[in-house]
């Protein structure tokens, strides 16, 4: 029986080892193409080893989109700003969700998360009307501002303030006379850090990935974030794949040094709130 | 047991006698969820609530949008009608299904066997196995989505490259895996392979996010579970089977609500791999995407409202059935 | 050679400098635009400016679909309009049907005046159905049959017999098949896009007639499917689409030997498709002397823009500027809709590329003959909803009669609003 589920488990292992190169092939191809010329990409085979074309793919890069570092910095500032307002503000909501009674707190609860359920664009047209009405167009606020409470987040908070936080305690807190702000930053701010890593990495990749809202709000090369940059390249006759390529890896890149440093943050955080519950 | 130092602490810092404190606490707990809660409802009544009611309205007009917003016209539920007639709506709901089953199913099958294998046999390298795994999630859609229309490409991308090699493998003159694997390059643009090389991608990108949600549940099961069930005698197998994933089911319908979710919203991935059009014969065009080239191509912002409408009703059926089908015998 | 050109350029226009001397208010107009039209503006603002001191042009482009739909939206919201919209001409049906660009043929634009000197079939593609000029033509693309003569000659197949007719095209791609292995075409579907735009009356349109008819269940729409059927197949397609991957490869690479397309290929050819290749690729007329324009770039002034006369005086500049337009052909061979520019002895020039051939002259005399085809705000719609009635007559063997049928039942659906 053992020697049986000891083979399997070769097995498994096999498997596993097979996803995990499945898994990181696109991102090794994404680095080998940003060395090498349109035509060695379009070769068979295609090449599987870095190249000596990587400053010219970069040139051409420039070339295409000559705000390329603006919009880096763009997507920065827009991911940075949203995620630390995200985190105020979810995680707010959520301990009111999770550690007060309240009227219609469940009727409330229900109402924000029946608004995942809604297609992102149900309200892009009207969504650039009042973005127009207010001058936020091309402005970052545009992007910042409709973005920074999500109810996925305060699902998460909630789901990990009531998990992690004893009611004992605020009830504590408050008999020791404490005002309710108090408590939040003194008390829950502390004890939550982890859901913080958690919602925070994943807000900053959606604010960084988002690509239908900047489709709509900005029009203006300058002002575009790196999806739309991206995007801009596959518009011309002539897709310049060397350069879409360094391109997607400079996108890519802070995501993955970002994972690597904090990925045992953000699994631990997913899980550490539901053991401790 | 310490009211009177909490008193003082409390008169300390807000100069205020304890009594009055103490009625300002009572109230202030009443108010304070509403003042928590109140960013969520400012925000998306501007930006969220406003438009939405836009589109509804919107979606019983007809709206010549290039002529202004006077250009409006009433025509009650006829865009409905149009809409859930027209053939382009239904191939695209027919496509959406597909890819979300042809995408959704594996994505879930791998990622609770993998969650418990991670779970169970890692140790010291479990952290990147599971990075391993999560990192396509975190990529940015439109760039990655780049990379694979090369990697897909029929003539020089690495996939068929790799299939190709893999059918031609031969052991005595015969093509042992031929009938697993195409002896001949693949145009995954040709409208028979196009929702399976969009589906692949939206696999790679959901199946780490998927099991690292199915492990976050599997550490929650104690541990005097499997100790009692190991004394009992069971397997490994017998120990997945009884223990473990019934006590998945909460997660589960966590995730496959999100995986419906995301997948009738799915718009970015076809949209970047079929350029914009859906592909040839309309193949990768999702329900989203009909949408948004209803606005667009076709300038019919009422119809494409309505569209948005259905879809919506559609997700919230959905949702609401897996509901019932899985979350509802857990229900505390 | 850019500097020499700006020069020339520059002074020829320097006497309208003086006129427009020292204007107290700069007013900067907003040019939305897309890659690579947005080029030839970037490299006339400089020129513009020093004539016209008074205004400014900022140059604001995204790629070419979500230009247009971005500016689908500006229209629909009245918001982040430009001051001077480039239209491409795919959308030209659309957007100069939708009632939210100015007039540009009457007072205070008066663009009537310059009908003489602009290729007449781009006149009829900028104007919407009462006849009103909505767009100004910049550059117009003139169908043209490029193929690799080296592959021809191998085959044994005459540029005669290649577009004698298309019955003898496709003989014509079997011969190359044979002998050499290669694809007459990227894709069947190729002739049927000529084929429906070939030869039509003045005042007809591609999907519809001029009373809104719709034309997709005639004879010319049989014929076209039955020649890309017949020429699927004989297998002489490598079945891939325009700017794919395997399309500029194929070209690249002579494994696809011929290409319709306007005659603006033939400097992306050189420029960054099969640079290579010079001499090897000739230039000719559409097969069964057909005539049909393919693309084109407008420029239009929305209602509702900020900085109207400005925004004319721009699109003036662009359009009816001789030197301009040469510019315009020089940076992205954008192929100038002013006959002025056409009758350049530039034109003359024999193309080494194009194995000396004088092909911009035959381009020229080709466009003059283009019908003026009236097009409809539902062309978009009523193309994709052929393109899939083809695709299941050639790959599902659908029957034509019963696709075109259920094509037109489609089309009438969908432009259910008049």
């Amino acid at each position: 029986m053992s020697n049986l589920i000891k083979k399997d488990k070769v097995i498994a292992y096999v498997v596993v080892s097979l996803g995990a190169v499945i898994m990181l092939a696109p991102f090794y191809f994404m680095f080998v193409f940003a060395s090498h010329s349109n035509s060695g990409i379009l070769s068979v085979p295609p090449p599987i080893f870095f190249g000596d074309y990587i400053v010219e793919n970069f040139n051409t890069l420039i070339d295409f989109l000559p705000y390329f570092w603006h919009n880096i910095g763009l997507s920065l500032f827009v991911a940075v700003v949203t995620t630390i307002l995200n985190l105020l503000f979810c995680s707010l909501a959520g301990y009111a969700f999770a550690m007060f009674d309240f009227k219609f707190k469940n009727f409330l609860f229900v109402g924000i998360m029946a608004t995942m359920l809604l297609p992102p664009f149900l309200g892009m047209i009207p969504t650039a009307m009042i973005m127009s009405q207010i001058g936020w167009m091309n402005d970052p606020k545009a992007l910042i501002i409709p973005a920074a409470c999500g109810a996925m987040g305060i699902f998460m908070m909630r789901q990990f303030i009531a998990s992690a936080i004893p009611k004992e305690l605020v009830e504590a807190a408050r008999m020791d006379g404490c005002r309710e702000f108090k408590i939040y930053y003194r008390v829950v701010i502390p004890l939550i850090t982890p859901a913080f890593g958690t919602l925070g990495l994943i807000t900053f990749i959606g604010s960084w990935n988002n690509f239908m809202g900047p489709l709509v709000v900005m029009n203006d090369m300058k002002m575009f974030t790196i999806p739309l940059a991206l995007r801009a390249l596959q518009g011309t006759g002539q897709i310049p794949w060397g350069a879409v390529a360094i391109g997607a890896a400079i996108a890519v890149l802070p995501l993955l040094f970002l994972f690597v440093i904090a990925s045992r943050r953000l699994i631990d955080g997913l899980t550490a709130g539901a053991v401790k519950g | 047991m310490n009211t009177t130092t909490s008193h003082k602490v409390s008169s300390t810092l807000h100069k205020v006698p304890p009594k009055k404190g103490s009625l300002w606490l009572r109230k202030g707990n009443k108010i304070a969820p509403y003042f928590f809660i109140s960013p969520f409802f400012i925000i998306f009544g501007v930006f969220g609530l406003f438009p939405l009611l836009f589109s509804l309205y919107l979606s019983f007009h007809y709206w010549e949008p290039a002529a202004g917003l006077s250009a409006m016209e009433w025509v009650g539920l006829e865009n409905y009608v149009f809409a859930l007639q027209d053939e382009w709506f239904q191939k695209s709901i027919y496509n959406t299904v597909v890819i979300a089953l042809k995408s959704g199913i594996p994505q879930h099958v791998v990622a609770i066997p993998l969650a418990f294998f991670i779970h169970t046999s890692f140790t010291r390298w479990r952290n990147t196995v599971i990075g391993v795994y999560f990192v396509p999630y975190i990529t940015s859609t439109v760039a990655i989505s780049l990379v694979f229309t090369t990697l897909f490409s029929r003539d020089f991308g690495m996939v068929n490259q790799v299939l190709t090699s893999l059918g031609n493998f031969t052991v005595a003159d015969i093509h042992v895996l031929s009938w697993i694997f195409p002896v001949n390059n693949v145009d995954w643009a040709r409208p028979e392979y196009t929702k399976d090389m969009i589906s692949f991608v939206v696999f790679w990108r959901y199946v780490g996010w998927n099991t690292v949600l199915y492990l976050s549940a599997l550490q929650t099961i104690p541990k005097d579970l499997y100790e009692a069930a190991i004394i009992d005698g069971a397997n490994r197998y017998q120990q997945f089977w009884y223990v473990t994933l019934p006590l998945l089911k909460p997660m589960a319908f966590f995730a496959v609500t999100l995986t419906i979710i995301g997948n009738l919203q799915l718009f970015e991935e076809p949209f970047i791999i079929t350029g914009g059009t859906g592909g040839i014969d309309q193949a990768g065009k999702t329900a989203a995407m009909h949408m948004y080239l209803t606005a667009f191509v076709e300038s019919d912002f009422g119809t494409a409202s309505a569209i948005s409408w259905i879809l919506f009703m559609m997700i919230a059926g959905l949702t609401w059935m897996n509901h019932k089908l899985l979350g509802g015998s857990n229900e505390e | 050679m850019i500097t020499f050109k700006k020069t020339v350029v520059f002074s020829t226009l320097c006497a309208a400098l003086i006129s427009n001397a020292a204007n107290a208010e700069q007013v900067e107009i907003t040019v939305a635009s897309f890659p690579n039209f947005n080029q030839v503006a970037e490299a006339a603002v400089p020129l513009f400016e020093k004539i016209h001191p008074e205004i400014k042009v900022k140059i604001v482009s995204t790629a070419y679909m979500d230009h247009h739909n971005a500016m689908t939206t500006a229209l629909a919201t009245g918001a982040n309009l430009p001051d001077v919209m480039s239209i491409e001409a795919n959308y030209i049906g659309r957007l100069a049907q939708s009632g939210g660009l100015e007039p540009l043929n009457v007072a205070p634009y008066n663009a009537n005046e310059f009908y003489q000197k602009i290729t007449p079939f781009t006149l009829a593609q900028g104007s919407d159905s009462d006849g009103n000029l909505r767009a100004m033509p910049a550059d117009i693309g003139p169908g043209s049959l490029f193929y690799r003569k080296d592959i021809l000659d191998k085959s044994g197949v005459t540029q005669e017999e290649l577009i004698k007719n298309w019955d003898s095209f496709i003989d014509a791609g079997i011969k190359v098949k044979e002998k050499t292995g290669d694809y007459l075409l990227a894709n069947a579907v190729d002739i049927k896009d000529i084929y429906i735009r070939a030869n039509l009356k003045d005042g007809e349109g591609v999907y519809f007639d001029k009373d809104h008819n719709i034309l997709v269940n005639s004879p010319r729409f049989k014929e076209a499917f039955r020649l890309s059927k017949k020429a699927r197949m004989a297998g002489i397609d490598a079945k891939v689409s325009p700017w794919t991957n395997e399309w500029t490869e194929g070209l690249k690479r002579g494994t696809i030997s011929v290409q319709m397309m306007g005659a603006w290929l033939g400097g992306h050819l050189q420029d960054w498709i099969a640079p290579d290749a010079t001499g090897l690729w000739r230039s000719t007329q559409l097969p069964n002397g057909a005539l049909a324009s393919w693309g084109g770039s407008f420029y239009a002034i929305p209602v509702k823009a900020k900085h109207k006369p400005e925004a004319w005086e721009f699109i003036k500049f662009m359009s009816t500027t001789k030197e301009i337009q040469l510019l315009g052909m020089k940076e992205i061979n954008a192929f100038p809709a002013l006959i002025e520019a056409q009758d350049d002895p530039f034109f003359e020039e024999k193309l080494p590329y194009l194995g000396n051939q004088q092909a911009r002259l035959a381009w020229k005399e080709t466009a003059m003959k283009i019908p003026s085809v009236s097009m409809d705000r539902y062309d978009e719609v009523a193309r994709q909803i052929v393109s899939d009635a083809l695709e299941k007559v050639l790959e599902h063997d659908a029957d034509i009669d019963t696709v075109l049928a259920d094509a037109v039942k489609q089309i009438k659906r969908k432009a259910r609003r008049r």
